[in-house]
């Protein structure tokens, strides 16, 4: 007999963000992390420390400030959401309302400018723009990033379809290996695994 | 990449400090105000943030040298040494 599973009965599971972001690092990050329960420790990395820092700086000071030169005409920050249907949660920095009736996540970061946007990056905006647009009902069809290091530097990320596409496969993926317990395949480069805290774990 | 971090810090804590962040970096001190090690660019980024955030800015000057590898084989030393395999994480176990 063929037994049927009621989906609507199930209690909805969701990922952080930040658990997304880190499979797109590397999947054996969620495995090490999640299934295995070990701890990243990264309060030991001055580097997030630091960024934490910003964070909580950037929320206190001026929160009346709107970027008009990219047209905002109002804000929100430190937004937590949450959809049971994306199975996803995690909170934007600002959300911004843009004059052409659209609305952008803003996410800080404290690194410096670089020439292109690292992949982990352009998915974690996809998924806040993804909250974003189901939380508020409008269309969201940019991101920003700030470069803290880079004297604030602000960069525009256009989304393009195929973006949202891999944000969505990165959270079914998270789950799949969280529920599976499967020991998935690595993905990191050589320099990614140098600066990976799994590193004498992972074979 | 080899880093060489070479200061001239005037308080002694901050001193003690930042050959404290060089030491738990994993770079090894050649000379009193002299480290050297091995360290790959995040590494690097993160112990010049650490320094940065711990120096005077307007009384202390730190320098941070990376190096190649093809450059370090040409240093020259003159009287007492430092182990150039102990540096450039060439030797992997100091017992036996």
């Amino acid at each position: 007999m063929k037994s049927e599973l009621c989906f609507s009965e199930t209690p909805a599971v969701s990922i952080t963000i930040t658990q997304a972001m880190a499979y797109l690092f590397c999947p054996r990050f969620t495995y090490f992390e999640e299934c295995l329960g070990i701890p990243e420790h990264e309060e030991t990395r001055f580097k997030v420390l630091m960024g934490r820092e910003v964070h909580a700086r950037k929320i206190k000071i001026n929160p009346d400030y709107l970027r008009k030169r990219i047209n905002v005409v109002r804000k929100a920050v430190s937004v937590y959401l949450a959809s049971p249907t994306l199975q996803l949660r995690g909170i934007v920095d600002e959300v911004l309302w843009l004059a052409d009736g659209t609305l952008a996540p803003l996410e800080y970061k404290f690194a410096e400018y670089r020439p292109f946007v690292f992949g982990t990056h352009r998915t974690q905006l996809c998924l806040q723009a993804l909250l974003i647009s189901e939380a508020f009902a409008a269309p969201v069809t940019r991101g920003y990033l700030v470069y803290v290091r880079s004297k604030n530097f602000l960069r525009e990320v256009p989304f393009r379809p195929n973006d949202f596409h891999t944000a969505r496969r990165a959270v079914q993926e998270v789950l799949r290996i969280i529920q599976s317990g499967r020991f998935p395949r690595q993905r990191g480069t050589a320099a990614q695994c140098a600066d990976c805290c799994y590193r004498n774990l992972c074979v | 990449m080899l880093v060489w971090v070479v200061y001239d810090i005037e308080k002694n804590p901050v001193r003690s400090k930042v050959a404290k962040a060089c030491l738990n970096a994993g770079i090894y001190r050649v000379q009193k105000s002299v480290f050297l090690g091995e360290l790959n660019a995040t590494q690097v980024d993160e112990l010049a943030l650490r320094i940065k955030h711990l120096i005077d800015e307007q009384r202390d000057s730190v320098y941070i040298f990376p190096m190649c590898r093809e450059d370090f084989g040409h240093v020259r030393l003159l009287g007492q040494a430092f182990d150039k395999e102990l540096v450039t994480d060439e030797v992997r176990a100091l017992f036996l």
